[in-house]
């Protein structure tokens, strides 16, 4: 560890300015005009599996055959950029717009009905137009397709943070300025019957769309909120020991101050746990003496985890939704030893123009206080020629 | 802004288990696929590029309760060796430090002991600054094929698919941002430019990056019902190509910040990650966009970023004449369409400089394969000698690109590899060479 590093001990977060690397010039010219710090989230799309009809959300044709964990997608990501407007995407050009989707289970059900055909009758019987759905970052490719994105169209599989890693990193990738525009969130699909977990499926997905607060007050629409993501881990064994809520709690504080959430804010938390050692210590580490005297509007509300990454953000998008005057942390953990916090800043307070820089309402979650907008910042700091010819 | 630099490398492959099988069998240029062990893979090419049986890791079946697949097996035997590689030991509170204390017993979440105690244990290493930034396609799914099949699961705990990054990052202590990218078959290098990332935003020092793929029953039945296997092995650039074969293995890659590095004093510095661009097609869900317009975009932003030249700006000899670019790694497939037009591309932008496909010696790793590629920029780099291709065959004059045969001195500094995948993911790496 260099000697700087170690004289300022064990840190997540950074005061340096994020690398401005640029996705093309144009991408470069761009972000001197619209910085990626302020990210604000201008749409907001969910979908349930109860009830869900492709006809319905999507349209009669194209849709039939995708995996219902596709179809839910693309549907929340249709009714997210119908809320933000018709010009959230298209005010810049397809090179400058990304998407990323998480999911754990999108595929397993497929998988598992796939596996019977080969096993039972052989590959040759598998479905065509299914088959390339081994692949699960299938689940998210037709949006690229439907919207243009030329950025980047990003796929993260971590369990149950995989839905806030996406936000995560695909705001980092904005902040970097590998695109302008996001679209972001989870998917899932339900286990099949008799799989580990089968009993806590998820089954919906939940989308958001971003873009940085001058383009959304430009447009005339408005800022729902900020979101800004920390994820870490938290070893399985660290967790079962002793100390493991100690360790948790460490973890918590480094992530909410490196989202930049001020200490004597309210903030109201939820949780989405399981009943693992992991998701103890996390539960436990809840508190307001662990969490080290952060004031917590209320006592946070526990959400039992489910067999996916999709519920996590789906508190995230409901808090959003409606929002209670006040940050809000939606922290999560699995059992494997991931972790996240999303801190939700409400829109009113995001619409304050010229707040000042270093609090909840200023930045962009974890956007160091100090950088220069203009340079941008890191969220958290932050046939044969067939179809399969890849 | 700080170098990314490799300081330790990792590998289990069809060539057998570590990084020096590996340089080996580059050099010995000779593999062949074989079928796979698999009495219920009725399909009409049962054909990978497998890890030796001798060279599977003798376990772990379970890592703190959860039951582990061949992927997340493959991927700790390659951290485990990258990082030692590294000089790194596991952290306090790792799965891979013995201790005293005594986690739960019994139940879905029993796990072993645990071993608490100072930073000492990893070499002053702070644990939050460590980050996991794996990649997979299929994950631990030949699991659940199993479990489709008969064999019962230990538990009734949800076995999330795809828990690589989790396992090492368990096995190690490791803090930091843990994450798996599944982008399919350009995955991997989305998992190295993230790590890079998150060094060079200041959120980590090391970054334990790279990725594993495991065969999968469900995967390669796929591949062959969309008539994408090729019968005979995998030869990318050749007239005679049918398709790719898939390969089997593990390449972990440790990135750390050069600050970081230099203050330890890292023993070895392979290379540095100069470069990356990220683009997509948004075309097809499984073909490539004709023109190459997105992998163009690609490679160019990862040159650009890297400052290494094309070859193609002076009009006037190779990039390697210059001290640029010395060699590309290709995502070369075999499939048709794709090596027609990654062909081109680097036929107008890095024209003349070789190629060496990683590909015709292990097969398509698919989640791995831009972490193998990595992997074997890394040694040329740091040999400074590009190994014989594997001959494929007659060449395909629609891929008018340099394939050597023979082994050669590396002249240039940097080596650029690309890694494309199903949903039009492309992405560039450029590597550069670096001193400790």
């Amino acid at each position: 560890m260099s000697d700087a590093r170690a004289a300022a001990g064990p840190r997540m977060a950074t005061k340096a300015a994020p690398p401005r690397r640029a996705g093309g010039e144009a991408n470069k010219e761009a972000a001197r005009d619209e910085p990626a710090v302020g990210l604000v989230v201008t749409g907001i799309g969910t979908v349930g599996a109860d009830g869900f009809d492709f006809r319905t959300a999507l349209g009669r044709h194209g849709y039939k055959y995708l995996p219902a964990a596709s179809q839910y997608f693309l549907a929340a990501a249709k009714r997210a950029l119908a809320q933000a407007g018709p010009d959230a995407l298209e005010a810049v050009g397809p090179e400058e717009r990304g998407a990323a989707v998480g999911t754990n289970s999108a595929a397993v059900a497929l998988h598992h009905t796939m596996d019977r055909t080969v096993t039972a009758t052989g590959a040759a019987d598998l479905s065509p137009v299914t088959a390339p759905y081994f692949s699960i970052n299938l689940f998210g490719s037709r949006l690229a397709t439907e919207h243009d994105l030329k950025g980047f169209n990003l796929t993260f599989t971590s369990p149950r943070v995989a839905g806030l890693e996406a936000l995560q990193t695909g705001q980092r990738a904005l902040a970097t300025g590998r695109a302008r525009r996001l679209l972001a969130g989870a998917t899932e699909e339900a286990l099949p019957d008799g799989e580990p977990g089968a009993d806590t499926s998820e089954a919906g997905a939940v989308a958001l769309v971003l873009e940085p607060e001058p383009a959304a007050r430009s447009r005339g629409v408005a800022a729902l909120g900020r979101v800004g993501v920390r994820s870490f881990f938290l070893p399985p064994k660290a967790a079962a020991s002793a100390e493991g809520a100690e360790h948790a709690a460490a973890l918590l504080r480094d992530a909410l101050d490196a989202l930049g959430h001020r200490p004597d804010r309210p903030l109201a938390v939820t949780a989405v746990l399981d009943g693992s050692p992991v998701g103890e210590a996390m539960a436990a580490a809840l508190d307001e003496k662990a969490l080290g005297g952060r004031a917590l509007a209320g006592k946070p509300e526990r959400v039992p985890a489910g067999a996916g990454a999709l519920e996590p953000v789906a508190r995230v998008a409901a808090a959003l939704a409606a929002p209670d005057g006040h940050p809000h942390a939606v922290v999560t953990a699995a059992a494997e030893g991931n972790a996240a916090v999303c801190l939700i800043t409400p829109g009113d307070a995001n619409a304050v123009p010229g707040a000042p820089a270093g609090t909840d309402a200023g930045v962009m979650p974890g956007a160091p206080a100090e950088a220069d907008a203009g340079a941008g910042s890191e969220q958290p700091m932050s046939g044969r020629r067939r179809a399969s010819d890849r | 802004m700080d170098d990314v630099l490799v300081t330790g490398l990792g590998a289990l492959s069809p060539l057998g288990a570590g990084v020096a099988a590996f340089w080996r069998g580059m050099h010995k240029a000779g593999t062949a696929p074989s079928r796979v062990p698999d009495p219920l893979a009725h399909m009409d090419h049962p054909l990978m590029y497998l890890v030796p049986e001798a060279d599977l890791p003798d376990g772990p079946e379970e890592q703190d309760g959860l039951p582990l697949g061949r992927g997340s097996r493959f991927a700790l035997a390659a951290a485990r060796e990258a990082v030692a590689d590294a000089g790194l030991a596991a952290l306090p509170g790792a799965s891979g430090v013995p201790g005293p204390g005594a986690g739960p017993g019994t139940g879905p979440y029993a796990m072993g002991s645990y071993a608490a105690g100072p930073y000492a244990a990893g070499g002053g290493l702070d644990p939050r600054r460590v980050a996991v930034a794996l990649s997979t396609g299929m994950g631990d799914t030949d699991l659940h094929e199993g479990w489709w099949t008969g064999e019962a699961p230990a538990s009734g705990r949800w076995a999330p698919p795809f828990p690589l990054a989790s396992v090492v990052g368990g096995w190690f202590g490791a803090q930091g941002v843990n994450t798996c990218v599944s982008n399919a078959c350009a995955a991997s290098g989305y998992a190295l430019s993230v790590g890079a990332d998150l060094i060079r935003s200041g959120e980590a020092d090391v970054v334990i990056a790279g990725g594993a793929e495991a065969y999968s029953r469900v995967a390669l039945a796929c591949f062959n019902r969309l008539g994408a296997i090729d019968p005979e092995r995998c030869r990318p650039f050749a007239v005679e190509r049918q398709g790719t074969v898939f390969g089997e293995g593990a390449a972990v890659l440790v990135l750390e910040s050069a600050t970081h590095a230099r203050a330890r004093g890292a023993r070895t510095v392979y290379g540095r990650l100069a470069g990356a661009g990220w683009s997509c097609d948004a075309y097809h869900a499984t073909a490539p966009e004709p023109s190459g317009e997105q992998i163009e975009r690609a490679m160019r932003e990862a040159l650009r970023e890297a400052g290494a030249g094309t070859g193609s700006e002076s009009g006037a000899g190779s990039g390697a004449e210059s001290g640029g670019l010395g060699f590309v790694i290709p995502h070369g497939t075999g499939t048709e369409l794709n090596d027609v037009v990654e062909s081109r591309v680097l036929d107008a932008l890095t024209p003349r400089t070789p190629l060496y496909s990683v590909k015709a010696l292990i097969g398509h790793t698919g989640g791995a394969a831009g972490a193998f590629a990595a992997l074997a920029a890394s040694l040329v780099l740091h040999h400074r000698t590009l190994p014989p291709n594997v001959p494929v065959g007659e060449r395909d004059p629609e891929c008018a690109v340099p394939l050597p045969s023979g082994s050669a001195p590396m002249t240039g500094a940097y080596g650029l590899v690309n890694a494309y995948a199903f949903g039009g993911n492309n992405i560039s790496l450029v590597f550069g060479e670096a001193a400790a």
